[in-house]
């Protein structure tokens, strides 16, 4: 039997040196910490190398641009509301039901639980929505319009980017729900304070 | 050879400074469980101005750090140095100069932050008169320290010495460049940068207060007092030299990776991440020595709190220290930022790391400062567990909360066009449980730290002070001729150069034209080859290179300030240099009107930024919430920039004229009236307080002079356009029913409000780089 070799004396020599009672040992630096330091530079020359050396990736600008480009697209594809199709839409009540949930989220801040904003309460910011006056227009895709790209002289967001056009089609069928097809539509234009 | 004799430690200091971490963490951690409340009753917020977040929240965090971790630090940091180097400190009188004034500071703070008095950048709020006293009374810590240095009769220095010089150096030129101001007032100044300036430079400090102020002492503190209480030898020795080098190097460049995804250019953003990435193996040297260092001693901690607090700590540190690289990957900050997740993260390091560590290391002196066991070490062990379980009741809730709130406000649908959630409120009410768990876990966190207080005063009552004492050489031993350093010797030899070599072509590849880089990259791989060849057959001479500097701490404290500086000159000189105008991308921001301004300083003023940002990001759901990314120029003329770092409510940097000017009234008089569910306070005294436009002339000539294309106006001209946009506003208001006078404040806040997000387009100019 050959007798095991010395252990690693070197590294658990103390060293020379005490501090106020601290002593020292020299150990070796663990293997997977020094991989670790080792990959993570590695890492950085090459990833500096792809996205800032040889421009290989996107900046971030360019990704985000085409990932808005593609949403833009889908969005268009589905875009087409017309009057018929959404006096159908308000006599569902899957629909209006799923628009009256829209419009308590979004819409009730300023034109109120009622939808008779101003009409209600003056100090409502957003005007009556169940009368027959009609700011911007008061025909199903008028109105639907109006909500996707907002007043904002007046205070109306822009909701389009943020409902999506499903939403919007939604809550333009719970407002109309409270209307009939054939009611009068009396124009009353913006005023400018 | 001269008589031994005996001279007595300046342990004076650390008690005082030991009774104020105590005092000043009791109140930093019932601030922080009162503003935690406060996100989940508004009601808390008081009515009244001097409580409410946005306010209190500066208090609560530079209560914690400058105030508690502060003052555990110089406690700590003055108790081992004077046993490390053998001497007591230099001047009674600084160090009690240094003490008082430190408290001082403190108690200027904690009145004037919730007056509203405040610089408006995370961390450094504090207004300059008072940021000439932390950095005079910074100056008299270090000649205190370096004095003591000098006056040493140990000739090597320890490796806690290496932290806290690194500390000291470190800390003074962050706290310097970051709070350059012009005053316009007393009380009141524009930081030097604005815009992306302002933001990198801000988290340049921000992340490196971390790393400086939170991180390296405390490191110094555990290779001190955890070998001590372990009555083990430290880990290792050349882990130490590897990890310090590496460790104060590479943290300065990382600060970039709280602005990841911002409009911050790209290289910016890619040295933030990837220098954040190669900083976990140096942090976890730190977790390796102190962890290992106790094998042999694990049995030690069924019965000693000390190093049960201080093991726990270091493994708080370790968790923390790699959520952090993990967290600056891109994708991961996608989710994260913005979020509670990193008030979690934040919190491991500041509840686990340095609570712990401070409990571990007051401990462990009040029976050596007072001269009498502790009262009781069930008591200590009580505040151990319960810290230990609000640690993970906080840590846990913040993890799911930011979690939860990042993937639904990520979150999209019919094909990914549409957000899920678009009602922010709905994202804040979910996470409602999960704030409320952060306050239980908070409340048990103070609660046993309360138990340390009521443990250190049962322990003092009637206790009699006892200072250390040694036994050394009458005279400083001598400093060693052939040991001495020269400038030459300091810089010309072979670790110092490679360093330097490598640097250099490091820079020459990443900033470098086509040739350049191409040299710059070539050098890198060579000089690093060159330098492991040199090392694995010349290490000794390094070894014996390194024994020298650690007896020559002028030349050490040199080469610690170059290592520190580079990161930041790299990343700043670049965007600063850069003529603004230029260096906008294709938007340039539309200078404020006067009483914009006006409002705009009581945003500020109310710590909005606390809560909201004004940065959407270069990612869909953020664009798709709150409209096209924001760009780099559309705040160049922001001082300081408002960006934001957490978003309790929604980002602003669009919200200009999304609402009409009655809706904000209404808002900010009761957020609820328009936001059911919404934790915002109510801000009625904007209702009623004047705006102060006396001041506006003064604070428009500081603008002026900090580059912003303000014309020359006298003051009635000035007064006359505040008048006449103020008076435009109130009737409009009068119109949709509601009566303010023009001259209240809330009118300069909506027109701010109203603004955000202007810009003109510029032809399309390139970033400089």
């Amino acid at each position: 039997m050959t007798p095991l070799p010395p252990e690693k004396s070197e590294e658990d020599r103390i060293r020379p040196h005490v501090y106020d009672g601290i002593q020292e040992f020299d150990k070796r630096l663990p293997n997977w910490w020094l991989y670790t330091l080792y990959l993570t530079i590695v890492f950085w020359v090459g990833y500096w190398a792809y996205f800032e050396w040889f421009r290989a990736g996107p900046t971030s600008a360019q990704e985000v641009g085409a990932e808005l480009a593609r949403i833009e697209a889908a969005r268009l594809a589905v875009a087409q509301v017309d009057d018929p199709t959404l006096w159908q839409m308000s006599r569902n009540p899957a629909i209006t039901a799923a628009g009256r949930a829209v419009y308590d989220a979004n819409c009730a801040a300023c034109h109120l639980a009622s939808l008779r904003g101003k009409a209600e309460s003056p100090v409502a910011i957003g005007p009556d929505l169940t009368d027959n006056v009609w700011v911007y227009g008061g025909r199903p895709v008028e109105v639907h319009a109006l909500i996707t790209k907002g007043v904002l002289a007046k205070g109306m967001p822009t909701w389009g980017p943020v409902l999506g056009p499903r939403k919007i089609s939604e809550v333009t069928a719970f407002l109309l729900s409270r209307h009939r097809e054939g009611d009068p539509i009396v124009l009353q234009p913006p005023s400018t304070p | 050879m001269p008589a031994p004799v005996t001279i007595e430690f300046n342990d004076r200091v650390v008690r005082q400074f030991i009774l104020a971490t105590v005092l000043w963490g009791v109140v930093g951690m019932l601030v922080g469980v009162l503003v935690a409340t406060q996100l989940n009753f508004w009601q808390a917020n008081f009515a009244t101005s001097w409580l409410t977040f946005g306010r209190l929240r500066p208090l609560h965090t530079n209560a914690v750090i400058f105030a508690f971790v502060g003052n555990m630090m110089f406690a700590g940091v003055y108790y081992s140095t004077q046993r490390l180097v053998k001497a007591r400190l230099a001047s009674d009188f600084l160090s009690q100069l240094h003490f008082w004034g430190w408290q001082a500071i403190i108690v200027a703070a904690a009145i004037t932050l919730p007056l509203g008095l405040t610089r408006g950048k995370e961390y450094a709020e504090l207004i300059w008169p008072l940021n000439v006293a932390v950095a005079f009374i910074w100056v008299v810590f270090a000649v205190n320290f370096f004095w003591t240095l000098a006056r040493r009769r140990e000739p090597s220095l320890y490796v806690a010495i290496w932290f806290y010089i690194a500390t000291i150096v470190t800390v003074a030129m962050l706290y310097i460049v970051n709070h350059l101001s012009l005053p316009t007032s007393l009380t009141h100044s524009y930081p030097l940068f604005g815009g992306v300036q302002d933001a990198l430079v801000q988290w340049w400090y921000g992340h490196n207060a971390v790393a400086f102020f939170l991180t390296t002492p405390i490191l110094g503190i555990m290779y001190y007092f955890l070998p001590k209480a372990a009555g083990r030898p430290v880990y290792s020795y050349r882990l130490s030299v590897v990890h310090f080098w590496s460790l104060v190097f590479v943290y300065i460049w990382a600060g970039p990776h709280h602005l990841l995804n911002t409009a911050l250019p790209d290289w910016l953003q890619t040295l933030g991440m990837t220098f954040s990435l190669m900083l976990w193996a140096p942090s976890w040297g730190g977790m390796l020595n102190g962890l290992l260092t106790l094998r042999g001693a694990w049995h030690l901690l069924r019965t000693d709190p000390v190093l049960k607090f201080m093991a726990a700590a270091v493994t708080f540190y370790g968790m923390a220290t790699f959520e952090g690289p993990l967290l600056s990957i891109k994708s991961v900050n996608a989710l994260g930022h913005y979020t509670d997740w990193i008030i979690g993260h934040v919190h491991g390091g500041a509840l686990g790391w340095n609570g712990f560590m401070a409990a571990g290391m007051i401990y462990w002196l009040l029976p050596r400062l007072w001269d009498r066991p502790l009262h009781s070490v069930a008591l200590a062990n009580l505040h151990f567990w319960l810290g230990t379980v609000g640690i993970l009741l906080y840590l846990g809730a913040m993890w799911a909360s930011g979690i939860t709130q990042g993937l639904m406000l990520g979150a999209t649908t019919e094909g990914g066009t549409v957000l899920a959630y678009p009602n922010f409120l709905d994202t804040l009410n979910t996470i409602r449980p999960l704030m409320l768990m952060r306050v239980i876990g908070g409340t048990l966190y103070l609660a046993g730290f309360l138990l340390l207080a009521y443990n250190l005063w049962r322990t003092l009552r009637g206790a009699r002070p006892v200072d250390g004492t040694v036994e050394v050489m009458a005279e400083p031993a001598a400093p060693d001729a052939a040991g001495r350093l020269g400038l030459l010797a300091t810089f010309l030899n072979p670790p110092v150069l490679f360093s330097v070599l490598g640097t250099g072509f490091a820079c020459a590849w990443m900033f470098g034209g086509d040739a350049v880089s191409v040299l710059g990259i070539g050098g890198l791989l060579l000089s690093t080859a060159l330098a492991l060849a040199h090392w694995q057959s010349r290490g000794r001479a390094w070894a014996g290179w390194y024994d020298r500097l650690l007896v020559n701490s002028a030349p050490f404290t040199v080469l610690t300030f170059i290592a520190v500086a580079v990161g930041g000159l790299v990343q700043m000189i670049p965007l600063a240099v850069a003529h603004k105008a230029a260096n906008v991308e294709d938007r340039r921001q539309v200078p404020y009107t006067p009483l914009e301004l006006a409002g705009r300083d009581l945003y500020v003023r109310e710590g909005c930024y606390t809560c909201h940002s004004q940065m959407i990001r270069t990612l869909v759901p953020d664009v798709l919430r709150y409209g096209d990314y924001s760009r780099l120029g559309e705040s160049i003329y922001d001082h300081p920039f408002q960006w934001g770092s957490r978003r309790t409510g929604p980002d602003l940097a669009r919200v200009g004229g999304k609402y009409p000017h009655v809706w904000h009234l209404r808002h900010m008089e009761d957020p609820r009236a328009i936001s059911a569910g919404s934790n915002m306070p109510a801000y009625p005294w904007l209702l009623v307080n004047d705006t102060d436009v006396a001041a506006l002339p003064g604070r428009l000539a500081v603008q002026r002079t900090l580059g912003v294309p303000y014309p020359e106006q006298s003051p009635a001209e000035v007064l006359a356009q505040v008048d006449r946009q103020a008076r435009a506003i109130a009737d409009d208001l009068r119109a949709a029913g509601a009566t303010v006078e023009p001259g209240r404040e809330i009118i300069a806040l909506i027109a701010y409000l109203q603004r955000l997000g202007r810009s003109e387009e510029v032809g399309a100019a390139r970033p400089a780089q």
